[in-house]
């Protein structure tokens, strides 16, 4: 199926660390700072973004390759993944809920948060647009999904100890947290173009 | 045109009855749940989490799990309310010994400390602490900025302005013990609800400080307290120099408040006239 597109490896590495989500594609920013104070939460976050983004990952491309393309419809996709992910999201938490009791506490409020995350919504459409067949999409989506976590792992390790740190008064909580996202953002930015 | 509504409908379809097939197939919450939420309704539901869960519905599934967290973590809401106390007792079927767990935080502190200088910080116990102790005379002195009025879920904390101590309203006080843990100089002490008397000085020769001396208005060792008592309901500890109360002989006859000279001992409820003595001394 993926004869003429980019290895998984290529694929997995662009997507977790040159073009990341957050530092270098600008989506999923209201978790990034919403919910990277703590970094239990951080890590509870980035697990139920990553779980989601390959189950949204695998139904659309389905709808994509089996309804969209062949209708000549593909305009559509916003509305139509928007519409599956949202669905998605309610049954796997349900199913979640109904099955391991333990695993729904411990990523509590997330999971219903992720419903309309734009992150979730981007690898879709990202997947889309290149193309990707089944393979392929699920490792990009595992790469955005691990290099989400992984921002947001390494921002609320930041932000721990910012806490601690002496910052005008100004500047406390979030401006703060938007000056590093920007540092880190441009640190990021060395990784553009090795691929 | 009508292929896109037809897609779109049929998408909708099929996602809404795959949510209700998935709610129908899958086996019902787990019975522990359900217990939760009928726990959680006897509970106050203000998420204070004194308890030491993050909220009262984790507290409330905590409990369906296993009854005896209601003795660890106790919350303390529940106990000075005797419907929900009922409501716990018959959904868990346990029995609670309420006076035994009630307890009340009163400010070990009776104020009218000197300061050894002005501060001009950031207003709160925490910051002013980090500067040569705190800028009263007394390391345990009160400094009443205030951190522990911002924790208390009930409100029941204020700052006494004439005596520059905070002071807590044993009606509204819940004893749930957040001011304990917020308070820098470990000033605030959690004692039984039944108590009769409160020893309102927190000056401890073993923690002391040199060059440091104790303020004026604090206990003085002079152990007239332990004298006055007719019942032996104090105890002298020698080591810290310092009354202990034994509950079960005390008659709250207020003898000990009485001929304390330093009116360091107080009843637990300090009402208007007391507080007028303390100022005019």
């Amino acid at each position: 199926m993926s004869e003429t597109g980019p290895s998984l490896i290529t694929i997995f590495m662009s997507m977790a660390l040159i073009n990341n989500f957050i530092l270098s594609k600008f989506l999923g920013l209201c978790p990034f700072f919403g919910v990277s104070k703590k970094l239990t939460n951080a890590i509870s976050m980035g697990a139920a973004v990553t779980l989601v983004m390959v189950m949204a990952s695998i139904a659309t491309t389905l709808i994509y390759r089996f309804i969209l393309v062949p209708y000549k419809v593909e305009f559509m996709n916003i509305i139509i993944y928007i519409l599956v992910i949202a669905s998605l999201v309610q049954i796997v938490e349900l199913f979640i809920k109904r099955t391991n009791i333990t695993l729904y506490n411990s990523l509590g409020i997330y999971l219903p948060l992720i419903t309309t995350n734009c992150a979730v919504l981007g690898i879709t459409l990202i997947n889309a647009q290149a193309n990707y067949a089944m393979v392929q999409s699920i490792i990009s989506a595992l790469g955005g999904g691990i290099g989400f976590t992984l921002m947001l792992i390494v921002m609320s390790g930041i932000r721990e100890r910012i806490e601690f740190a002496d910052t005008p008064k100004s500047m406390r909580g979030l401006p703060i947290a938007f000056i590093i996202a920007a540092i880190l953002s441009l640190a990021y930015m060395g990784f553009s173009g090795m691929i | 045109m009508w292929i896109i509504i037809a897609i779109l409908t049929a998408i909708g379809v099929i996602c809404g009855v795959l949510i209700w097939v998935t709610n129908k197939t899958l086996p019902k919450e787990p019975a522990s749940l359900a217990k939760a939420q009928e726990v959680s309704e006897h509970l106050p539901g203000m998420n204070c989490g004194a308890c030491g869960f993050p909220g009262c519905f984790a507290y409330a599934q905590a409990l369906s799990k296993d009854k005896k967290v209601f003795f660890s973590n106790v919350c303390a809401t529940v106990l000075q309310d005797n419907t929900m106390l009922g409501g716990i007792e018959k959904s868990l079927d346990l029995v609670v010994d309420k006076n035994a767990m009630n307890k009340k935080a009163v400010v070990c502190c009776s104020g009218d400390c000197e300061k050894i200088g002005t501060y001009v910080g950031v207003g709160t116990c925490k910051s002013a602490t980090k500067i040569l102790k705190g800028f009263k005379k007394c390391p345990f002195g009160c400094l009443g900025l205030g951190d522990c009025t911002h924790v208390c879920p009930q409100n029941a904390i204020s700052i006494d302005v004439d005596r520059k101590i905070a002071v807590i309203d044993p009606d509204k006080c819940t004893g749930c013990g957040l001011c304990v843990k917020e308070c820098p100089r470990n000033i605030i002490k959690l004692i039984p609800a039944d108590s009769k008397v409160v020893f309102r000085c927190s000056y401890d020769s073993i923690r002391d400080i040199p060059g440091r001396e104790k303020c004026e208005s604090g206990c003085i060792h002079c152990r007239r307290c332990f004298k006055a008592c007719e019942n032996e309901a104090i105890i002298w500890n020698k080591d810290k120099q310092i009354p202990e109360f034994d509950l079960s002989k005390c008659i709250d006859c207020g003898a000990c408040i009485a001929a304390c000279p330093k009116n360091v001992l107080t009843k637990l409820k300090v009402d208007a006239s007391k507080k007028e003595k303390v100022l005019t001394k």
